[in-house]
């Protein structure tokens, strides 16, 4: 009885997991105060797809007290994307918990063809370069090929999925993928209950030494004759940290002082 | 004379083999003799070449109830312990036995011992109330001794790498390797039964050499017995296969240390040292459970139980259930310890 009792707490933690899990899509709440966080000054966006945008931008935004914001220009004045990305700050003040708080912003420069990916304050430490550059290989195809509202939306989701891990680890590690997880669990599960019913029948528990008489049995003669020495070499390769679309560029300090990560390239 | 009945020298009751003592016993007046010392009764008569299809009791005069294979039986009217001595004798005659060494009532404990400690049977088939019958049946064997040359030749290498500048280097020392191995194996059984499961009789290895005593009639008396179906020819090929991992892994266990092996030549030369014909006591249950009838092998000596109970669909489920969520949870930890957020 107590092992059912066991049982049945663990199907209230496995209940909670689950209804974890299932929370993002239930809470899809309206539009109450919307920030907001799209500029699509390029017009690259529909009317229903700003709107619906911009609200999933704001629900993102709540959850990792950081504000995605999505810029988009036909930069007549043919400026720098950083530069472009860098006063908008400066002179817009985003952020979430305060005027030039918590920001991600992706800029897109439609004269250049180049997309700009920025960190400030809680997003700079949570997407560093290198998550940044990630993010920004996951997304610059659907660029490439005129996919805007789901490049943007994809760049919500992964730097809020991003942000979720503490700065340092490997957001892309296996074992934090919750379908990785929920597999080998269940591979777990079916290991043990197969092993445990094949062995109630009964085990074998004879080996190679049961019968062996000892006294007799062993290595009687052996050799081993070393022929020769082969060596290969391999050059080491250094880690590429840009990927794609002519790269390059991290992040640096608007003329405003304000400190940010980036990640640069072309689409 | 074919059959063979043990009558007390005292009374004149049956007497029958006593597992706790070891002693041929007069249940009537308490009589104990010891078989060691005393002559096997088969070895005063000369059992007649021609087959016999019938037996008599010799109390009763009834006709014994006899499979082809059975050596050793109770008559089922009277309960007189007969032992068939022409199946027991030529050809025929066991080299060694061992004995049975605990009592019905104790085999069947422990059996109902090992039914409660079943974690995937059912709850109503722990409770062990339903075991419809138990049999003390002496099953034939082959206990085998064989020397084995083994000889292998093979190519190995050692690979060491290291780093100098922006180069790895790999250095891979190549070998010639050639092992000899003798391996002798003593008693390796094989069950000559034909009406037992070879598969249930091999898991229960291993059996108490220590125990084994020179054949003699008397030990059978009150037990099933059965003779031989296969002879040790027959069985050499089973035998063979029981070493065959024996001998690749002793082989592997030679020729460590090295990054890998490759095996290129292999001679095995297997001889038969010896064969003995040896009795081994086994307790057959057979329990009914949902009106299936499902059969159990102890074996006698150390109680080790074999057979493939009944498994509870609810449990599997259960543990299923318990392991996966155990798995999962403790995943989120790690993952969670790791700074990847709990979900
Ligand atoms: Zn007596
Ligand atoms: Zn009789």
């Amino acid at each position: 009885m107590r092992r059912q009792g066991a049982l049945l707490g663990l199907g209230v933690i496995l209940f909670f997991l689950l209804g974890h899990l299932l929370l993002p899509i239930s809470f899809a709440s309206a539009d109450a105060g919307e920030k907001k966080l799209i500029f699509d000054k390029a017009k690259l966006l529909t009317e229903e797809e700003y709107a619906e945008l911009n609200t999933m931008a704001n629900e993102y935004a709540a959850k990792r007290d950081t504000d995605f914001i999505i810029l988009t220009t036909n930069n007549d004045l043919n400026l720098d994307v950083v530069l472009i990305t860098e006063k908008f700050y400066d002179t817009q003040a985003p952020g979430y918990d305060k005027p030039h708080g918590n920001t991600a912003i992706l800029t897109l420069d439609m004269k250049n063809r180049e997309v700009y990916l920025a960190g400030f304050y809680k997003a700079e430490k949570y997407l560093d370069d290198e998550r940044l550059d990630r993010i920004r290989s996951k997304i610059t195809a659907e660029f490439s090929e005129g996919n805007y509202r789901l490049g943007f939306e994809k760049f919500i989701k992964t730097s809020y999925k991003y942000m979720g891990f503490e700065p340092g680890v490997d957001p892309d590690n296996i074992l934090f993928n919750v379908g990785f997880q929920v597999i080998a669990a269940l591979v777990m599960g079916g290991l043990v209950v197969g092993i445990m019913a094949a062995r109630t029948g009964g085990r074998v528990t004879v080996n190679r030494h049961t019968y062996e008489n000892a006294r007799t049995s062993g290595v009687v003669d052996r050799e081993d004759r070393f022929i020769r020495t082969s060596v290969t070499k391999q050059k080491i390769e250094k880690s590429s940290s840009s990927s794609g679309g002519g790269g390059g560029g991290g992040g640096g300090t608007t003329s405003g002082g304000h400190s940010h990560s980036g990640s640069r390239g072309s689409f | 004379m074919n059959v063979i009945d043990y009558k007390c020298p005292s009374c004149g009751s049956g007497m029958v083999f006593d597992s706790d003592t070891g002693t041929l016993t007069c249940r009537s007046c308490g009589r104990q003799d010891n078989i060691e010392q005393t002559s096997d009764p088969l070895g005063q008569r000369t059992a007649s070449a021609n087959e016999v299809h019938e037996y008599h009791c010799t109390s009763c005069g009834a006709v014994i109830v006899a499979e082809a294979e059975t050596a050793a039986t109770t008559c089922s009217f009277c309960g007189s312990a007969v032992v068939l001595g022409d199946r027991l004798s030529g050809k025929l005659a066991p080299g060694l036995v061992i004995p049975f060494s605990i009592s019905k009532e104790k085999a069947t404990q422990a059996f109902k011992k090992w039914c409660r400690n079943g974690l995937l049977t059912p709850n109503k088939f722990m409770e062990a109330n339903r075991i419809k019958g138990v049999t003390g049946v002496y099953v034939p064997f082959w206990l085998y001794e064989l020397h084995n040359k083994v000889d292998v030749q093979g190519h190995a290498t050692k690979v060491r790498t290291y780093t100098r500048g922006d180069y790895r280097y790999t250095e891979t020392d190549h070998y010639d390797i050639y092992r000899r191995l003798q391996l002798d194996y003593v008693g390796v059984p094989v069950d000559a039964s034909e009406r037992l499961n070879d598969q249930l009789m091999d898991r229960l290895e291993p059996f108490p050499y220590n125990q084994l005593k020179s054949f003699k009639t008397p030990y059978l008396a009150g037990y099933v017995a059965e003779k031989y179906s296969y002879t040790d020819e027959e069985l050499l090929p089973r035998a063979k296969n029981k070493i065959r991992d024996y001998i690749e892994e002793s082989i592997s266990a030679s020729v460590k240390g090295y990054t890998s092996t490759h095996l290129t030549n292999k001679q095995i030369d297997t001889r038969v040292k010896n064969t003995d014909y040896c009795l081994i006591p086994v307790w057959l249950f057979q329990y009914n459970f949902n009106r299936k009838i499902y059969t159990f092998a102890m074996n006698g000596p150390t109680c080790k139980v074999v057979g493939k109970p009944p498994l509870s669909k609810v449990k599997i489920s259960a543990w299923f259930a318990g392991v996966f969520g155990v798995t999962l949870l403790a995943l989120e930890l790690i993952s969670w310890s790791m700074g990847g957020g709990f979900l």
